[in-house]
């Protein structure tokens, strides 16, 4: 909508009047831990976006919460009371996320917006601003180029910082959520000179240091081609089917719904769940249909790079590499799918 | 002289070429310098793809109990650090592995992560040899220095304290359950976490579901943990479950007497009655 550029001596003050007007979410610092969580106490302590690639988590908690409840249920003399769950969500705006992560939620938007609108889903997205922060290096984790994105992209973000020096950055004000945050604090924000506006610069090092594009549609026919390739068995061997990157991913999204409680009261809850455990796919028959960890895993890159992409045309990871940087194993999903498309 | 790597590639080498072995579970390059990976060489000619290096960090006795390499796979020999060796012992004894068809390729890697470290391929190549040396000359360097303080600290804390402490740890758990994954001891076909009907533990990551969890798997390893951290290693949300599992392994051994994966001839603390038990907490 407009762009414009943010002194970067003006940002905890900009991070101050959002604090007091909402809830912050930021990455900030636990032990060793950088990782989203709500920043209640002061600016400062939100770690520099210079400290971290990616925070631990993905924003994905924010919008998705491990676990949360559904309904209460109480029995009372004849009749069970059944209670919704407060559906009012705090104002929030998530500040700090790369542009990998911004990008997840549109791609999590058709998602929840398919069959029947998810009304916990959506009522966090309409309550919450995304405040991004362009790349200025990457890991050897990183893949976003690979899937045909960008460290500076620009989906899914209300306003997208680029750091153009040490003293500014380059502000995208992309949404009316954006123009919102740019008018808590007007005095940080000046309007940007043609000069101001080159992007790419500043995430040259990062760009240098990311993968080159894959032949994403090839991926996808040779996933539909072969989903009883013997492939799937070596290549899987060593993956201990723990989960981490279901868990860190921005883009899973699959969850349990369990209901707790004693015969008196209790409530339905919705819980994080992964394909990569045995119980995800177990039937009430004792039957698995995926019975060992080759079945879950290609379940994983079959979910993401073809039945997403058939259902919604659009792939189910934006490369933030969580799930190769956290493995146990160190499993590289990116390398599978280098060694896939030369097939 | 040869290196590490060498050493550990003709020893894997040699038992693929012997028909000992129709699989080596070992390391391998990783996806940076810092990284390996688990690698699973079949034939001898792919044994020049083995590292032994500082960072080789994965407890390999994990995929001894793995159901689908087992059934390909009739002989396995595995890449075992010292407390993976301990970890072999302990399947051993459980009754998971049987020893006649497994190889062990013990190795020593002093401190994992660390650069520096040294690393080399231990030369005793049978099992009574290899529990031999993890009794004279591991035993005493299990714990390091920092390991003893941490536990020795948190045993000096009242009750109160560690509790709210452990509180605040298990309030960071998403329920992933890549602890149990992670270690070797967790090779229940059905974990507790899994039974749903009923329902034994509260799967949702709330204070009562993370306490019921972590607290159930440190009893279910206690007398049995065998300190490679894997669980801790594995953890997206860094809680110090090492931490825990070494306060019960050091009340194990202060009441018991025992250490885990020391001696496949010994009786398990919570498999085993011995008459002078003590008996002094039966009301």
């Amino acid at each position: 909508m407009s762009t414009k550029t943010l002194q970067a001596s003006r940002l905890p003050a900009l991070l101050d009047a959002i604090r007091q007007s909402t809830r912050l979410v930021a990455p900030a610092r636990d032990g060793d831990r950088i990782h989203f969580r709500p920043v209640a106490a002061a600016a400062a302590e939100i770690a520099s976006h210079r400290d971290y690639i990616v925070p631990r988590n993905s924003i994905k908690e924010f919008f998705f919460p491990r676990s949360e409840p559904l309904l209460a249920f109480e029995r009372r003399e004849a009749a069970v009371a059944v209670d919704d769950p407060p559906m009012a969500f705090p104002p929030t705006v998530l500040f700090g996320c790369r542009p990998c992560g911004a990008a997840s939620l549109p791609i999590m938007d058709a998602l929840y917006n398919w069959d029947s609108r998810d009304p916990f889903w959506n009522a966090r997205r309409a309550a919450t601003t995304v405040v991004a922060i362009a790349c200025t290096r990457a890991d050897e984790a990183c893949f976003c180029t690979a899937l045909g994105s960008a460290p500076n992209a620009t989906a899914g973000a209300d306003l997208l910082l680029t750091p153009l020096d040490d003293t500014r950055y380059l502000a995208e004000v992309l949404t009316p959520k954006g123009e919102a945050i740019v008018a808590l604090a007007p005095d940080a924000f000046r309007d940007a000179a043609p000069g101001d506006a080159d992007k790419q610069a500043p995430c040259q090092a990062a760009l240098d240091a990311l993968p080159s594009p894959l032949d994403l549609d090839r991926i996808a026919a040779w996933l539909a081609a072969n989903f009883e390739s013997d492939r799937w068995a070596p290549l899987s061997y060593k993956c201990l089917g723990c989960g981490c990157c279901t868990f860190l991913c921005p883009t899973c999204h699959c969850f349990d719904i369990v209901d707790e409680g004693t015969y008196r009261r209790g409530q339905r809850r919705k819980n994080w769940d992964a394909c990569q455990t045995p119980l995800f796919s177990l039937h009430a028959s004792g039957h698995n249909p995926r019975p060992d960890q080759a079945a879950r895993w290609r379940q994983r890159i079959e979910h993401k790079f073809n039945y997403y992409v058939q259902k919604f045309a659009v792939r189910s990871c934006v490369g933030c590499g969580r799930c190769i940087r956290h493995c146990p194993v160190n499993m590289n999903i990116l390398g599978q799918l280098q060694e896939i498309s030369t097939l | 002289m040869s290196t590490p790597t060498e050493d550990l590639q003709a020893r894997a080498r040699a038992l693929l070429e012997s028909g000992e072995a129709d699989l080596v579970i070992g390391y391998g390059q990783g996806t940076t310098p810092q990284k390996t990976t688990p690698i699973f060489i079949t034939k001898a000619e792919d044994a020049g793809q083995l590292v032994l290096n500082p960072f080789c960090h994965n407890n390999l006795a994990n995929w001894l109990t793995r159901k689908d390499l087992r059934a390909r796979f009739p002989r396995i020999a595995v890449v075992a650090k010292e407390p993976d060796i301990r970890a072999v012992v302990v399947l051993i004894q459980e009754e998971q592995v049987k020893p006649d068809a497994l190889r062990v390729i013990g190795v020593r890697v002093d401190r994992p992560g660390d650069p520096d470290s040294p690393c080399e391929v231990l030369p005793q190549t049978t099992l009574e040899d290899l529990q031999k040396h993890l009794r004279e000359s591991f035993q005493p360097r299990d714990l390091t220095p920092d390991q003893l303080a941490a536990v020795e600290d948190l045993e000096a804390k009242p009750p109160a304290e560690r509790w709210a402490f452990w509180r605040q740890q298990f309030d960071k758990c998403t329920r992933c359950h890549a602890c149990r994954q992670a270690c070797p001891m967790c090779y229940c076909d059905s974990c507790i976490a899994s039974m749903n009907q009923p329902q034994w533990l509260d799967t949702s990551a709330h204070p009562q579901g993370n306490m019921a969890w972590n607290i159930t798997r440190a009893f279910h390893l206690a007398g049995r943990c065998i300190n490679c951290g894997e669980c801790e290693r594995a953890c997206p949300v860094d809680i110090p479950l090492m931490l825990l599992n070494r306060f019960l392994a050091r009340q194990v051994n202060a009441h018991f007497g025992y250490l885990a994966g020391y001696d496949t001839e010994e009786y398990q603390p919570f498999a085993a009655y011995k008459c002078e038990d003590n008996q002094d907490f039966i009301l």
